[in-house]
């Protein structure tokens, strides 16, 4: 326990207790009476007096109460705090969660979130005078809430603040910032004591502990400590979602959604369909409960955890739902699970469509195999009806309006055999031998007499792409940027990548088609049905349209078009100035649901994104009894148990009670 | 309105006169507004009428006419047969005079010839001397505390002392007792004695009106005095509140070594008995001005009443133990009560 007023407490007792004692010496002022004689009220007092237990006491019975009233005042003015939790000096980073899960509704009515800003700010109040705080919030991404203070208040203020989004937690970026600001001001501080006591600043964690990238982090500094916030577990969510159009029959729209029960007991539900604000079908579904709510490791990826509830129970906590329906216009498309649950933002999905359209496909290749080869297959095997051949000087001389209409590709999918080209508009291209002319990419060396050693099967590009019989006899190594995502891969080298630029998709493949036996086994076929439906989305709907909270829009500009309005799902707007520019980013999506691009230009252009969670990790809002960050246990506190609890209101109330005792007792002796 | 009545004893009639003021007082008539009324104006009236009452208007009725005439059917009674100096009309050890004949004797020269029973003498031819009872008076002794915690209660102690004294006295001259009046506080502050015939009421009267309340009370030395100077035996009344801080054993041992017979009412007011006292008080005695500082609860009260029902035992008991006839009266009751149904009850009176 500590005394946060100890000098006031001190003061006012120095004045008050003499003054009671004063008070209660002073005469009593009695009133007269004459009676005819005092000597069988003596006695009677003289017996009162001796045969009362505790003669001594009872005669100030009451000025003890008066002492013990005053005195719980006194305690009570002090300012006294019940440290639970013992906090030396020292300087501490606050990390407060703000990600999806922490939007769960507890069973006071208030979300995770608001638990989490109480539990820090008791934190902040438990700090001594002159230790330094900083707070980072994060989701997705992080946050700096406050830097380095030592002005609780204002920490204070600032915590307050701090919002909720719909986006996935990943710790890494803000343990990142924490140790950054720390060396900082460490680095900073002129006072060598102080850069000796941020060298051991710790770090607080105020979240549910589901965190996605924890196992692949680490603490470099300092000791971590979790505080785990939120108790409720019952929640359903869509964790899965996708529309696609019938290639063969563009009018026809199927839609899968993935429902999975995270909570302790079975339940049914109705799935809605909407298009638009109309409710075209539903569907009920019946879950088991997730056996393994507590018991499943928190960083595990969620198709693991219904691995294993699937096995345990004899009712999956996880069904398919599938929509079929006719519809060849655009719209915004609305999957609902009708349930009042504790988390509800993972109880909607919504996609925006478009009305069916042609796919077009540009195969650039000077070799005649080659062009067979995809000629067979997009017009044959895709029966992709707008496709066109080019050999590679053809593309160099082609006109910018037969490759590019409104500033963007004119095709869907460009696929180019051996070429590099740096006539690249925003679009989606595949390279087969040859690579895009951008910078961080280049060609190396060849390598010879090597094997595929790894490939991501469970990428939509490889999906069912079968690469156990494929060879190629040599390929040249690439150099690409970080960000490129590296589907397979030799013993040292890169075979194929797949980078993702604003505007821009390229799949490269190291290899020439004609040093390997990859278009004489079906998985070519395979793997160019994938790029067609993974890159143009099928060209059916807007595949690139569909984005997780916190994602970066990449929007592309309409020619003529200057600045364009995003309203956001609450209703904001913002205006971006895009003058000059290929593509506009935005990155304020922090909620779920539809965000609208408005373009200013002669056809006002609109674009429509939909940002949802579907992110099994957030959807299960159990909190994590045991959180670990890289391999390491963190000690774990419930934030439950107040960090700096005020004790004054306990004081006053025995105040209070000591009062009425004292009441109590006065009116016995007096009343007759 | 004059009632004629007829005395029991002696055939003595006597006229009451019926108040014409509702609840009147001691005597009525007379016009000065004093509590007993005036002196003159008892004589004058007692003169023609011995029982005539007179009302005063103003101030409480000490004996009311009607309440006087039954007095006069009263007597009161010792427990045992005294020797006094005067005839009287109470039977004595001793042998008389009176009509009542008691024994025979043989005669001795000096005899009186006129008690020789002359028709003895004729048949037996000896002198016998005829002896008759003698009838003596009887000397009623009313000792009244006249200390200053007399002079509270209400309604007041002295008030009602003095009534029952008045009463007391009313029935002793009515039958040609020897009273004596005696009002004490730490001593003697009055005396009068040889009071006899009704006549002498009005200095009855006179006496409790003139005596002074005031004073510590004391008593032992008052009851020293008493018997020093009554040397006869009687009946003795004592009448006081015995808040006496000196105790009240000693006093009654004088009485008791006179071989008096006594009896003792003990006058408390409501007020003592039940005390309407509420918060902090200092209490101060009236007679010695001593202090006692009480905060009044309902424990105290109760320790209170405990303490004064348990010191009126131990007076009772004391008394009790040496054949002294004990009554405590509260002056809420009427002292008429206590004078024709409990004196008479307890043999006092008859």
């Amino acid at each position: 326990m500590k005394f946060l007023s100890l000098p006031t407490g001190l003061l006012v007792a120095a004045v008050a207790i003499p003054a009671l004692l004063l008070l209660y010496f002073l005469k009593l002022r009695r009133r007269e009476r004459t009676v005819s004689s005092t000597l069988l009220w003596k006695r009677a007092v003289q017996d009162l007096q001796v045969n009362a237990p505790f003669q001594k006491l009872r005669k100030n019975l009451l000025l003890f109460l008066q002492l013990l009233i005053l005195a719980a005042v006194l305690f009570a003015l002090a300012n006294p705090v019940a440290n639970f939790i013992k906090r030396p000096k020292r300087n501490i980073v606050i990390l407060i969660d703000r990600s999806a899960s922490m939007k769960t509704r507890e069973a006071d009515g208030r979300i995770r979130l608001a638990h989490a800003k109480d539990g820090a700010m008791d934190l902040v109040d438990s700090l001594q005078g002159d230790s330094r705080a900083m707070v980072l919030s994060f989701a997705d991404r992080a946050e700096v809430v406050s830097s380095f203070t030592e002005d609780h208040r204002r920490l204070k203020r600032q915590i307050e603040q701090i919002k909720p989004t719909d986006g996935p937690s990943k710790l890494g970026e803000a343990l990142q910032l924490a140790v950054a600001y720390s060396a900082n001001f460490a680095a900073g501080a002129v006072d060598k004591a102080v850069r000796g006591s941020m060298e051991t600043a710790d770090i607080d964690l105020f979240s549910d502990g589901r965190i996605k990238d924890a196992d692949q982090q680490f603490v470099t500094r300092g000791r971590m400590t979790y505080y785990r916030v939120g108790a409720a577990t019952d929640n359903a969510g869509i964790v899965a979602f996708d529309v696609r159009r019938d290639i063969e029959r563009p009018g026809k729209v199927s839609v899968f959604v993935q429902v999975e029960n995270f909570g302790p007991k079975q339940i049914t539900s109705d799935v809605s369909l909407s298009l638009g604000r109309k409710m075209e079908t539903v569907q009920q579904v019946t879950l088991g409960p997730a056996a393994a709510t507590t018991t499943r490791p928190a960083n595990s990826v969620a198709g693991a955890g219904r691995r294993t509830t699937r096995a345990t129970q004899t009712l999956p906590s996880s069904r398919n739902v599938i929509f079929k329906m006719g519809h060849s216009a655009g719209g915004i498309i609305t999957v609902k699970l009708h349930r009042a649950d504790a988390l509800a933002t993972d109880n909607v999905v919504t996609a925006p469509i478009d009305p069916p359209r042609a796919i077009r496909v540009l195969a650039v290749s000077d070799r005649s195999a080659i062009r067979d080869f995809l000629q067979q297959a997009f017009q044959v095997a895709f029966r992709i009806k707008d496709f066109t051949l080019m050999t590679g000087s053809q593309y160099e001389e082609a006109g910018d309006d037969v490759l590019a209409v409104e500033g963007r590709s004119t095709f869907d999918l460009v696929v180019f055999d051996k070429h590099d080209t740096d006539r690249l508009w925003p679009g989606n291209y595949v390279f087969f031998g040859g690579i895009p002319k951008i910078p961080g990419i280049s060609r190396g060396d060849e390598v010879e007499d090597q094997v595929f050693v790894t490939w991501r099967e469970d990428h939509p590009l490889l999906r069912y792409v079968r690469l156990d019989n494929i060879f190629a006899l040599k390929w040249s190594r690439l150099s690409l940027p970080s960000h490129a995502v590296k589907l397979i891969e030799g013993e040292d080298s890169t075979i194929l990548a797949f980078i993702t630029d604003p505007g821009h998709r390229y799949v490269i493949s190291a290899f020439d088609l004609m040093d390997s036996n990859f278009i004489k086994n079906p998985a070519s076929v395979i793997f160019l049905q994938n790029a067609m439906m993974y890159l143009a989305g099928g060209g059916l709907t807007g595949a690139t349209r569909l984005i997780t909270p916190g994602d970066t829009l990449s929007i592309p500009i309409p020619p003529g078009a200057r600045s364009v309005r995003v309203t956001r799902p609450g209703g904001a707007v913002d205006q971006i100035d895009v003058a000059d520019r290929n593509t506009a980013t935005y990155a304020r999506t922090r909620d779920c649901g539809i965000y609208k691009a408005v373009f200013d230009d002669a056809g006002k252009t609109t674009e429509s994104y939909a940002a949802n969670i579907l992110d099994a990790n957030e959807s299960l809002i159990a909190p994590n009894e045991h959180f670990t960050i890289g391999a390491e246990a963190v000690q774990t506190v419930s934030s439950e148990i107040k960090a700096n609890e005020p004790l004054w209101p306990y004081a006053a109330a025995a105040a209070l009670v000591v009062l009425l005792l004292e009441w109590w007792i006065y009116n016995k002796r007096v009343m007759i | 309105m004059p009632i004629w009545r007829r005395g029991r004893r002696r055939g003595i009639i006597g006229v009451c006169w019926q108040s014409d003021q509702g609840g009147g007082s001691l005597f009525s008539g007379h016009t000065e507004p004093t509590l007993f009324g005036s002196s003159t104006g008892i004589r004058q009236t007692m003169a023609e009428t011995p029982s005539a009452q007179l009302t005063n208007r103003d101030s409480p009725s000490l004996l009311d006419a009607d309440f006087l005439a039954r007095l006069e059917q009263l007597e009161i009674v010792s427990r045992k047969i005294h020797a006094s100096r005067q005839k009287g009309e109470r039977r004595s050890h001793r042998k008389g005079e009176s009509v009542e004949f008691a024994d025979y004797r043989n005669y001795v020269v000096g005899d009186d010839l006129r008690h020789i029973d002359w028709n003895v003498y004729a048949r037996l031819d000896r002198l016998f001397l005829k002896l008759f009872m003698e009838e003596e008076d009887l000397n009623v002794s009313l000792l009244l505390d006249v200390s200053k915690s007399m002079d509270s209660g209400e309604p007041s102690k002295s008030l009602y002392a003095r009534r029952v004294a008045a009463a007391m006295a009313y029935i002793g001259l009515c039958n040609y007792d020897r009273v004596t009046l005696c009002a004490y506080n730490d001593g003697i502050t009055a005396y009068r004695r040889g009071l006899r015939s009704r006549r002498m009421m009005a200095q009855v009267v006179k006496f409790l009106e003139d005596v002074p309340i005031e004073g510590k009370s004391h008593f032992a030395a008052a009851a020293k005095q008493f018997a020093l100077r009554q040397g006869q035996k009687g009946v003795v009344l004592v009448l006081s509140d015995f808040l006496d801080k000196g105790g009240f054993e000693e006093g009654f041992r004088y009485l008791l070594g006179r071989e008096m017979d006594i009896y003792v009412i003990q006058v408390l007011s409501p007020q003592e008995t039940e005390p309407d006292l509420t918060g902090d008080l200092r209490l101060v005695d009236v007679e010695d001005e001593d202090v006692a500082e009480i905060t009044v609860s309902k424990l105290l009260l109760d320790k209170y009443k405990a303490n004064l029902q348990a010191y009126c035992q131990s007076i009772r008991q004391y008394c009790t133990q040496r054949g002294i006839a004990y009554y405590l009266a509260i002056t809420k009751h009427p002292f008429e009560t206590l004078v024709l149904n409990y004196l008479r009850q307890r043999g006092l009176v008859r």
